[in-house]
């Protein structure tokens, strides 16, 4: 270990950072090596990339509104995802290492809430909700939501009733796991396109609720306010 | 297993970039930078063309990361540590990687 | 087909494993009930190590544990659950614990 004095951190040059440098080095010795191809890595960047939670709340929104779909898909979620065009065999053929092909929806109900972690490392979901956030791979969120979920989930701004089972799925082995949650009220009428709005990645992991007044796309501060204020909160 | 050694090569690139100092793992509001999602492509490469498991990486992490490399901030912990387990099991060397990254700077700075 | 079935009470092995495991440390040693099976898949063991195609397959089992019997000190409520997988050797018949 360097016995040298903590000095301030050297500026990086111009904006290269140190780690950029290593990235890069490490990734084209892989190459060089023959460990992958610069095509598998572009490819695996790319699919990465063009993936997020849209796959999750088609799937939600279509169930809620087709209660054939959604049996179908929560007897088989792997088979039901094709029915919105999502292929967990994308785009290896085999699955991709860390995404398993077995999927399983897990329905919320007025007496249940499931949520979703992976104590071991952070097995998510990805072909239906993308990559995973930055929160979920802490060990903060791994090793607390098995030991204190109803603490966790009160961090998050969620609070659920005492006679509400909180069912923690860790999600260790090869099945990947999604929250459906209840369809909220004031949705009446809906479009499936208006419900996969309200659909958001956080609700699929299960530390939120959809509301009928938030979509991810909407700046928080410029968002209708809704319970804060209580009722009539519009200006 | 055996008491984990840094490599120097590892610990010259923290000394040229900042160095951890939160002391808890935060759960940050921080964007990643681009370079983290290049990185996290190369692991799932190697994953997947049998190199280096996922999971034993992310173990190595955590291993890793609290102990020999833990003045490394967390998001650079993928990088550290792959490097890392390839000079373990000889895939590439010290030398190797230090001359690697002389070439990929000289040609990201190259005017 | 598998050794336990739907509404089974077992028990997770609390056995030290030099390999490559993916049984949560936690759940070692805890009782649950087999609430659904899962296809025959190669046991992590055996995948660690690359041996995709000749692996050891076994049955697989989503067991749930109350959480105030996972956690003696669990700060939540009685309905509270925790569901996880398990391959079938890492799993014994409740009751008859002490391996």
């Amino acid at each position: 270990m360097s016995t040298t004095h903590g000095h301030a951190p050297i500026q990086e040059s111009g904006q290269l950072s140190e780690f950029e440098v290593l990235e890069l080095a490490v990734r084209e010795l892989a190459i060089e090596k023959g460990l992958f191809s610069a095509e598998d890595h572009r490819r695996f960047s790319e699919w990465a990339e063009s993936r997020g939670p849209h796959g999750g709340s088609k799937l939600v929104a279509k169930a809620w509104v087709d209660p054939a779909f959604k049996e179908r898909l929560l007897t088989n979620g792997t088979e039901a995802c094709k029915e919105v065009g999502l292929n967990w065999l994308e785009p290896t053929g085999q699955g991709t290492p860390s995404d398993y092909t077995f999927f399983y929806v897990l329905e919320n109900t007025p007496k249940l809430h499931n949520v979703i972690v992976c104590t071991l490392c952070s097995c998510y979901p990805r072909p239906v909700l993308g990559m995973s956030p930055d929160w979920y791979r802490t060990p903060n969120y791994r090793r607390r939501m098995v030991r204190w979920p109803r603490e966790v989930l009160a961090e998050f701004g969620l609070h659920l009733s005492p006679d509400v089972e909180v069912r923690v799925h860790d999600s260790n082995q090869k099945s990947r796991f999604m929250v459906m949650p209840m369809r909220p009220e004031g949705t009446e009428g809906w479009s499936e396109e208006q419900l996969a709005a309200i659909v958001t990645r956080d609700c699929m992991i299960g530390v939120a609720l959809p509301r009928p007044d938030w979509t991810a796309q909407q700046v928080p501060s410029q968002a209708t306010p809704s319970q804060a204020k209580g009722k009539g909160g519009r200006k | 297993m055996s008491e984990a050694k840094p490599y120097e090569v590892l610990l010259d690139a923290l000394d040229a970039a900042d160095e951890r100092t939160d002391t808890a793992l935060q759960c940050g509001e921080r964007v990643p930078a681009p370079w983290e999602s290049a990185m996290q492509a190369t692991c799932e490469c190697l994953s997947w063309r049998g190199s280096l498991d996922n999971l034993e990486r992310r173990q190595a992490e955590d291993r890793l990361g609290e102990t020999v490399y833990s003045r490394f901030p967390v998001h650079a912990r993928s990088v550290v540590v792959v490097a890392h387990s390839l000079m373990d099991r000889s895939v590439i060397d010290q030398d190797e990687l230090k001359s690697k990254m002389k070439e990929v700077r000289a040609r990201l700075e190259r005017e | 087909m598998g050794r336990y079935k739907i509404g089974d009470r077992v028990t997770v092995r609390d056995a030290t494993t030099l390999f490559h495991t993916r049984t949560q440390g936690y759940a070692r040693g805890s009782t649950g009930t087999v609430v659904d099976t899962r296809p025959e898949w190669i046991v992590p063991e055996d995948e660690a190590f690359g041996i995709l195609e000749n692996g050891r397959h076994e049955p697989f089992y989503v067991v749930r544990f109350n959480q105030k019997e996972l956690w003696p000190d669990y700060t939540g409520f009685d309905v509270d659950t925790l569901e996880s997988e398990f391959s079938e050797s890492w799993l014994m018949p409740a009751g008859k614990e002490r391996k």
